[in-house]
């Protein structure tokens, strides 16, 4: 089975940094990951939001990747937040408690309009 | 990876569902959770179920690559998926030497994580003992054995 190596697009959105993961969130997803966040970061948000609409895989490395972005958005006061996760990974969010840190929304849209209004 | 052993009867243990093996090398747990993902897919489990037995086996697979194997590709993960008519039970065995990990390890510490106290890793224990009914761990001078169990209900799946 063939490794789907994770894509990131980055674009802004009302404001909000916006990356579009494409693939598989775990070991491989490393550069492409943090390359995105760093080119996000460039354009100084206030508000980063993962968009997991196109990841089918998130394994324990990729949660690891997670939290080290989180850690880096709180460091440089920023909201990271997620959306379009799957049933299964908002568990997963849930119970490694990434949740309680950033909040997880059921669209982009959602996420965009409680972020421009906070 | 070895192709899937034709089922078998086992008196003990239950049915053989699938008994097969891949490489230690990085991604491969993927390989082992969509073959067991459809290997139990006739005993009813789907949705929400199939997708925690599939992040269980995958997380274990992968410490079995990592911790047991050193990701040496010609070391071999065994597995092997067993049913019973009360539960559901994958084995999967490295050929790490030395004591077995610890299966009451501590929850990972969210807080200490972000603040730079513990690694961000150290996630997958974690995650296969939140994903399954029971998780047992034994081993001996040559290989270590993770087992998972999911209990089944009526319907076939947990």
């Amino acid at each position: 089975m063939d490794v789907r190596h994770l894509n990131v697009e980055v674009r802004l959105e009302d404001g909000i940094a916006v990356l579009d993961l494409m693939g598989e969130i775990n070991g491989f997803a490393e550069e492409a990951l943090n390359a995105a966040y760093a080119k996000a970061e460039a354009q100084d948000p206030r508000t980063i939001l993962l968009n997991f609409e196109e990841v089918d895989y998130i394994n324990s490395t990729g949660i690891a990747l997670i939290v080290g972005l989180l850690a880096k958005a709180r460091a440089a006061h920023r909201s990271l937040l997620a959306c379009n996760l799957s049933e299964h990974y908002v568990e997963i969010f849930n119970i490694t408690r990434l949740s309680d840190f950033m909040s997880v929304f059921p669209d982009e849209q959602t996420a965009v309009v409680e972020a421009s209004g906070s | 990876m070895t192709d899937p052993k034709p089922a078998r009867a086992d008196a003990d243990l239950g049915r053989t569902l699938a008994d097969f093996s891949v490489p230690s090398e990085p991604g491969n747990e993927r390989m082992a959770m969509e073959t067991v993902a459809e290997s139990v897919k006739d005993l009813g489990f789907a949705g929400e179920d199939l997708e925690r037995i599939k992040t269980a086996v995958a997380e274990a697979t992968m410490n079995a690559m990592e911790h047991g194997n050193h990701y040496r590709p010609e070391v071999p993960v065994e597995l092997q998926v067993l049913a019973t008519d009360r539960d559901l039970l994958v084995r999967i065995t490295d050929r790490g030497s030395g004591p077995p990990p610890k299966e009451d390890a501590d929850a990972p510490d969210i807080l200490a994580k972000l603040e730079g106290v513990q690694t961000p890793r150290g996630w997958g224990l974690f995650l296969i003992k939140s994903m399954v009914d029971e998780m047992n761990i034994s081993g001996d001078e040559g290989h270590h054995t993770v087992e998972l169990i999911v209990h089944r209900t009526a319907e076939g799946g947990k």
